[in-house]
């Protein structure tokens, strides 16, 4: 008699047994894969150009060659003060400093020995020149003019190349956020496909379901639970599977010379963005299917 | 007391001038008008391709009239939302002679339906469908599933769908077209019933047999147009059937 108590949550559209499923399930989990690995790119080269720009906003060190010629004190001052004023004077610098003799003391001792007489040796001034967030700095120009004005003093250019990287990465990121657009309009537009199929095949169905009262929403609702259920299935093997790809690459690079690239990793916001996609999908799938449902209801009586 | 005699006798469906035509085909009906009153009873008669499943359809709201107006519950079918429409179709049990089941379900869940899209509870639709499936002597096959059933059971699972939700108006489509003669009886007391309860029913058929056991008025279809034959004749012992 228990079979009398059987709560049944039947639904009238047999969708568990649509031929689509098969191929939303693998288009849904290739998609996601895909989606999973461009976005972990994304992230990379997101960081990647923080770093570099973190770098290039940290500034840059201005070398002045000591005279040729034996000149006093003051006008050695004057010399560099010349410099000093032709950095301050220009956008997007925030501040100037002489690195302090001590320092460069401190840096010259692992070749000239820690008790060598700085004064006494010709040695170059440096200069760290802190640049303003945020704002764009003409390294090229400014490199040209300080040897055009001063010959004797020269600019490091490693953020002029930093600049050159950042603007290639901010392309290779551009790419991977179109190439996400793609595969997320192409699954929208899979998930349409197969729902318009569906209500093809269950055009006798849902007829029935007009007749007997149902709302158009009551038959959504049925695509819509479906859809959820297939989109977070396939997309958790899919995110899976990019997620175990993604430990692969990084177990086989991390062997390589790094460098510049040892920052292109992920942070833990970004683990748990690249983790929660499967929900994203699965809610995606539920409410694409669940207006293209009732969008093509309409055009029935 | 003349406000209560116009509810009680607004038409449940009224046709106005209406004319059906499929596509670009020659129209099926042409320029007809109807009334049907709370309570009534009719038949519904006319040759094969006459036009009946047509009209019954614009009666139970899944086809429109190519041109003139049809009002069903006071409302016009015209300018009724889909929401709305979904509303006054629970109130409209329909048997098609194709009995139109949902074949991969069991006996149970196609009575269960209609309950089921009006958000029943699954205590009550238990309780309402196991009833009436004993009722039509389909207690032993609520779990089969429909496609495995025999045209008589099918037809008193279309019939037991039809009358669930206790419709207000029960149309039926031929639906002793191709059962026993007394079953066919058997199915025409049930509709009997139902309208001493107050439903307005209409039944498609092209029995001269059942039309003549019955002392109803037919809508008669003929070369497009639609004219009323009163009940003329009482059959005594109509009721024995
Ligand atoms: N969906 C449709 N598309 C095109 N023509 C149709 C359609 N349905 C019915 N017809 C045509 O309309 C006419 C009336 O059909 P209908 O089914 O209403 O007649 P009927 O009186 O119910 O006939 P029967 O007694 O054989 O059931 C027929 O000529 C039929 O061919
Ligand atoms: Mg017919």
């Amino acid at each position: 008699m228990l079979i009398n108590f059987k709560m049944r949550q039947q639904t009238e559209l047999p969708l568990k047994e649509d031929k689509a499923n098969f191929f939303l399930q693998i288009s849904t989990g290739v998609s996601v894969f895909l989606f999973s690995m461009v976005l972990a790119a994304y992230f990379m080269t997101s960081s990647v150009i923080a770093s570099w720009n973190r770098a290039i906003i940290d500034g840059m060190t201005v070398q002045i060659m000591p005279s040729t010629q034996a000149i006093s004190a003051d006008e050695e001052k004057v010399r560099i003060g010349k410099v000093i004023h032709f950095f301050e004077n220009l956008d997007g610098v925030e501040k100037v400093a002489l690195v302090k003799e001590k320092q460069i003391k401190r840096l010259m001792a692992p070749w000239l020995g820690a008790n060598a007489d700085i004064e006494a040796l010709p040695l170059p001034k440096l200069l760290n020149v802190h640049l303003k967030n945020g704002k764009t700095f003409p390294f090229e120009k400014v490199s040209e003019d300080l040897k055009q004005d001063f010959p004797y003093a020269s600019m490091d250019n490693h953020g002029l190349w930093l600049k050159k990287l950042v603007k290639s990465a901010t392309s290779v990121k551009t790419l991977a956020l179109f190439v996400l657009l793609l595969v997320l309009s192409a699954s929208i537009l899979s998930i349409m496909y197969a729902i318009t199929t569906s209500l093809k095949v269950h055009q006798n169905i849902i007829e029935i379901l007009h007749i007997i009262g149902a709302t158009d929403n009551y038959i959504a609702k049925q695509y819509a639970r479906r859809a959820s259920i297939v989109g977070l299935a396939s997309s958790l093997v899919g995110t899976l599977t990019g997620i175990i790809a993604l430990r692969i690459i990084s177990h086989l690079s991390s062997g390589l010379e790094t460098g510049l690239i040892g920052s292109a990793s992920l942070s833990a916001t970004h683990w748990m963005v690249l983790v929660s996609v499967p929900i994203f999908a699965a809610l995606l799938a539920m409410c694409t299917s669940f207006w293209c449902v009732k969008h093509n209801l309409k055009e029935m009586y | 007391m003349e406000p209560y005699k116009n509810i009680l006798t607004q038409p449940i469906v009224d046709m106005h001038n209406v004319s059906i035509r499929y596509g670009k085909d020659p129209e099926i009906l042409s320029d007809i008008n109807l009334t049907l009153d709370k309570g009534s009873f009719h038949f519904l008669t006319g040759k094969s391709g006459a036009g009946k499943t047509s009209l019954l359809s614009m009666m139970y709201l899944a086809l429109k009239p190519s041109s003139g107006t049809v009002t069903v519950f006071g409302s016009n079918i015209g300018y009724t939302s889909r929401e709305d429409m979904a509303m006054m179709r629970r109130k409209i049990g329909v048997v098609f002679q194709d009995f139109h089941l949902l074949e991969h379900l069991s006996a149970y869940d196609n009575v269960a339906a209609p309950l089921r899209v009006r958000g029943m509870s699954e205590n009550e639709i238990n309780k309402r469908v196991k009833e009436l499936l004993s009722w039509v002597e389909l207690d032993k096959s609520l779990d089969k599933i429909c496609s495995t059933l025999s045209g008589g059971e099918k037809q008193r699972i279309a019939i037991a769908r039809a009358v669930i939700n206790r419709p207000e108006i029960l149309l039926a489509d031929e639906p002793t077209g191709n059962v026993d003669d007394d079953i066919a009886f058997k199915l025409m007391k049930l509709f009997v019933e139902l309208n001493k309860l107050g439903t307005t029913v209409v039944i498609a058929t092209h029995s001269t047999d059942l039309i003549a056991r019955y002392n109803y008025p037919q809508i008669h279809l003929e070369n497009k147009k639609l004219k009323i034959i009163p009940a003329l004749r009482r059959i005594k012992n109509a009721d024995q059937f």
